[in-house]
Order: structure tokens, then sequence, then C-alpha cells
């Protein structure tokens, strides 16, 4: 197994994508950084009564010292998430792109231990992001809460966040493995899964919000069945009014990576190879 | 072959059995029943769209069959523990990544079966690719495809080697090249499973075929004995100024008699010698008297036609 988890590695690392990921990456966490900034500035300055009473006590938590500088130390998840789980689609999709899933198969016909090599690689990368990232976050995540005048915070709320954030990159890079499993074409898998991240979170945002308005607050606590909802109230570093609980959005996305694992090794067993 | 590896009572016979795979309503393999011997060069032999690469694939576990079964040396593909060691495949000339080194998409199976990296180095001078081994496999000529194809087959040093179509690209040198090879590794004791429809390259190559067609088998053996199983219905090519009389007193002896293009008399059902005496008892001059034997490829045409082609 643990040779195929080599061969796994060896076949990203002789090929570009993984580079390419990181280019596109890398100015992408620099816009959150800014973003995370500006908003982190905003939020230090925002005095309670100027906000709408149904959403000062939201306003309140992620204002605090801990839910700012978990904020900030999980900088640019947003993007990275997204990008692990296009590693993972790659890592799928492309052996169907370039056929190379004959030779893949021919070395190894134990196809579960395939897909469970991938997953295994594609968890390694992913760690890797993470603690790239992280790193970079807690040089420049402290120097902005220098910048709007709060000290940096090293609590054990904050460190639960990284760590919390870690966990969304492993398992955004299985749904990306489950999704190339499920949907063969790489540009088909990879428009799909951009569309879920993006289009579903923005969509599911706006299609909760009018149904909370109609029905009622519980409605909120739906958004926990969205992923990236999930991913990102499992990283707010304290727990939001109104908000399911943080360890909700953990059980959820874990549920959501076992089932595409699964889904994705039981879809290979099956499939004819021609 | 006296491999340290391979236990002396699994032989590296290939065993085809009732393999049938339907898609939808088509029948792309029928109750296929084959044996390729080790030792030997076995040539496998069918029109476009006769099913010979689903049963390779499902020869190695790539393609499901939907009834029946293959094995090597005795067992199925999926039940080899260490396949690359067993059975070296080469099936399309661009299953590799196209931005990936030849030499790294070697490394990549040698990690995955547990083989020494050196041996990606070993196969490539081996298959005469060593100049391109850095070289981007988008940057391979098809020849150079299936060179890299063999060497990955190679890796592993098996003793059954299953090749789709191997030729498709090569120049004339490449295709020499590959029988020279080929025909090496049979010498050794391994077992050599060959697909292809150039008829030509396999008469030189193959020791036995197997012909399919429709997905069903048509005949199988060697060569030479495929080829003279034909031979009752060898024609004779006779030239004559009488040709006229001549027809009329050989059909006489229930011998079937066409007339080619060029005016000769293409005679069935009689041998030379026959109609040397008939010609003679009717006074007929002869100016050519020919048995044309027929080779590999006529005796194919003549064993699939009608059943070639799209179904």
């Amino acid at each position: 197994m643990s040779n195929l988890v080599r061969a796994e590695l060896v076949k990203i690392r002789t090929t570009s994508t993984w580079w390419i990921m990181t280019l596109i990456y890398l100015p992408l966490w620099g816009i959150t950084l800014a973003f995370n900034w500006l908003q982190t500035d905003a939020l230090t300055r925002t005095r309670l009564d100027d906000v709408p009473a149904e959403q000062s006590e939201a306003v309140g938590a992620v204002a605090q010292p801990d839910a700012l500088a978990a904020n900030l130390y999980t900088n640019g998840q947003f993007f990275g998430l997204l990008m692990v789980m296009l590693l993972g689609i790659v890592v799928v999709t492309g052996e169907f792109f370039h056929q190379t899933v004959t030779t893949t198969f021919l070395t190894t016909p134990r196809r579960s231990a395939v897909v469970l090599a991938k997953l295994a690689a594609t968890a390694c990368l992913a760690l890797i992001f993470w603690l790239v990232t992280t790193s970079a976050n807690l040089l420049a995540g402290p120097a902005v809460l220098e910048v709007v005048g709060v000290s940096a915070q090293w609590g054990s709320a904050v460190w639960e966040a990284v760590v919390l954030n870690g966990l969304a990159y492993l398992l955004w890079a299985f749904f990306g493995v489950g999704l190339g499993t499920l949907i063969r074409s790489q540009l088909g898998a990879t428009v799909t899964g951009i569309l879920l991240y993006l289009g579903g979170t923005i969509g599911a945002l706006t299609v909760l919000v009018m149904a909370a308005n109609r029905f009622g607050d519980w409605i909120n606590n739906l958004q926990l069945l969205v992923p990236s909802l999930a991913s990102a109230l499992m990283t707010t570093g304290v727990d939001i009014p109104g908000e399911p609980p943080r360890w909700a959005g953990a059980a959820v996305l874990i549920g959501y990576g076992l089932l595409s694992g699964l889904i994705g090794i039981l879809i290979m067993r099956r499939r004819d190879v021609s | 072959m006296t491999d340290g590896r391979s236990s002396p009572n699994t032989t590296g016979e290939i065993v085809v059995s009732r393999l049938t795979k339907i898609y939808g309503n088509a029948r792309a393999v029928n109750d296929l029943s084959f044996r390729v011997e080790p030792g030997r060069v076995t040539g496998f032999l069918g029109p476009n769209g006769a099913g010979k690469t689903t049963t390779l694939r499902m020869l190695l576990n790539l393609v499901t069959p939907t009834a029946g079964q293959a094995t090597i040396g005795g067992r199925r593909y999926a039940d080899l523990t260490d396949p690359v060691r067993h059975v070296g495949a080469v099936l399309e000339a661009s299953s590799a990544h196209k931005g990936r080194t030849g030499i790294n998409h070697l490394r990549v199976i040698c990690t995955a079966a547990g083989l020494p990296r050196s041996r990606a180095d070993e196969v490539l001078t081996q298959v005469g690719l060593a100049p391109a081994a850095q070289r981007k496999f988008k940057g391979y000529s098809l020849g150079m495809k299936q060179r890299l194809g063999i060497a990955a087959a190679m890796l592993g040093d098996p003793r059954v080697l299953i090749l789709d179509e191997p030729a498709n690209g090569l120049d004339p040198e490449g295709i020499r090249w590959m029988r020279g090879f080929l025909k090496s590794l049979a010498a050794e004791g391994r077992t050599v499973l060959v697909s292809s429809h150039l008829l030509s390259e396999m008469q030189l190559l193959a020791d036995d075929v197997v012909i399919i067609a429709a997905g069903r088998l048509i005949r199988q053996g060697p060569v030479d004995r495929v080829i003279g199983s034909m031979a009752q219905t060898a024609r004779v090519r006779v030239r004559s100024p009488q040709a006229e009389t001549l027809r009329a007193a050989l059909e006489q002896q229930s011998a079937t008699v066409d007339v080619d293009d060029q005016g000769a008399l293409l005679v069935r059902g009689v041998d030379a010698p026959t109609i040397g005496r008939v010609a003679l008892a009717a006074s007929v001059e002869l100016h050519e008297l020919a048995t044309e034997r027929p080779d590999l490829e006529g005796v194919f045409l003549e064993l699939t036609a009608g059943k070639a082609g799209i179904r």
C-alpha cells in the first residue's frame, strides 16, 4: 500500500498540475489576506449600537479577538479548499484523460487499493497546502492584528480553528477524488466542482436566507448540509449565536468525505476500462 | 524458463474459456475459447470490431466478462499477487501522461510494483529508447510510444507478454525490430500473444494463430496447419489459347471454373495434374499451369468473409 501511495505522489510530482495550482493559489491567498485585513479593521471599528438589533449578537461574536484571529490564521481557506478539491479531481480524471488508467490498473488490479492510495496521496498534498498556508498566515495574521490594534491571540480557540482548517483541507481533497470518480471527464468534473463550490455556496445562502425569512430561523441550521458553508462554520473559532455549533460542521464534512471516498471506490471497482 | 520466481507447475499458458461480453444488445465477444502456449508467438487475428481488444482487456481484468473466464498460468489476472512480474501488456500506444517524461512514466510503475527504479533505465536501453529518456511523452513519435509501451511491459521481466496491435505506427525498421524482439522473447520460453490485422506481418512473426470474427472463434492452430486446412480450396491458374474448350472439359470433371480479368481460368475442385491430363485428352494447349497456395491473408479473408465489420 505504501508503494501505491508513493507511486501516486510520484505521478503528481512528475507533472505540472501541482505547481500550476500553486501559482494560481498564491495571488488568491494575497487577495483574501487583503480582504480579511479590511474586514478585521472594519469589525474592530464597529460599534454594536450601529448594527441592527437582530444581528448585533452575531456581529459581536465574530468581532471577538479570538474570532478575528481565527479568521486571519485560517486565511486563504476559501480558495485553498477549492484548489485541493481541484487537485483531487485531477488526480482521478487525469488518469482517464491521459488514458494512464489502463497502466495503473494493469500494475495494480486491486482497484480499491488504487483509490485509497489516491485518497492518501491527495490528503498528503492537501496537508502540505494547509501547512504552507498556515505558516504564511501565522506570520501575516499577527501583523494585521497589530495594525488594527488587537493583540495577537494564541488561545486554544485559535489553535482549534487552525487544526479544524487542516481537517477541512483534508476533506475537500477527498470530495475532489470522489467527484473525479463520479464524473470521469476532466472538464466536466472541474466545472461541476467549481460550480458546486462557488455557485453552491452563494445559491444555497440566498435560498436559505429567503427560506429562513419565510419559515423561521431554524432553517439557518440547514446551511450545515452545504459542504462549503459547513467548512466555513467549522473554522470560525467561536460559536456564533443563531448558527449551528462548530462541531456539527465538522461532523457533516467528515460524513461527506467518507461518503465520497466510498462512492469513489465502489464506482472504480465496477467500471470497465476500455 | 528457469526463472527462480516462477513455480514449476504454473506455466505461462493462457486459457480463454467460454468468454462472453455483451454491450447493450451487441455481443462483442461470444462464447470464445482458445489456448495460448508458452514458447511460441501466437497471432490473435480478426477484422476490425471482431472483439480482439475486448478479449485482451477481459484477460487483463480491465473489462468484466458477462460470462466465462480467462486465466494466465491458471489464475485470473486479478488474482495474481505480483502481476507486473508475471504479465507484461501493451494495449495502446498513447497511454502515458503527455507532460511526463518517458523515464518518469516507467518509474511510476516501478514504484507502484515495488521494482527497483534502475529497471526503468534498463528496459529503456533494451528497447533502444535511452536517448529519449528525459523527453516528455508528447514529444514522442508513434513508434517511440510503442517502444515505451513495450519497455513498460518488460519492467517486471514477465513470462507472459500480451500486445494489442504493437506494429501500429511503426516504420519498416521498427516492425523488423519488433519481430526480432518478440521472437527472441518466445525463444526464451515466454508466452507471446499479439493481436494484429497486418496479416503478412503475422505470417512472418507468428507460430500459432487464433482467428476470430464477430466475437467467435473461427480457427486456431499453428500457422502452417491453418493455411494447410484451406489448401483443398486451393485454386489453379490456367492459361490456354483454347480456354473455352478447356473450361467445358474441366467442368465435366466437376471442377469450378472462373475467368479472371486477364482471361486466365481459375480452377477449383481439381488439382494441377488432373487439369494437365484433361488438357492433354482434349488436345488443348497450355501456357500456364500454377497452383496458387493460399497465404494467411487469403485464408483469413476466406474464413472471415461476411463476418467482418460493424454489428
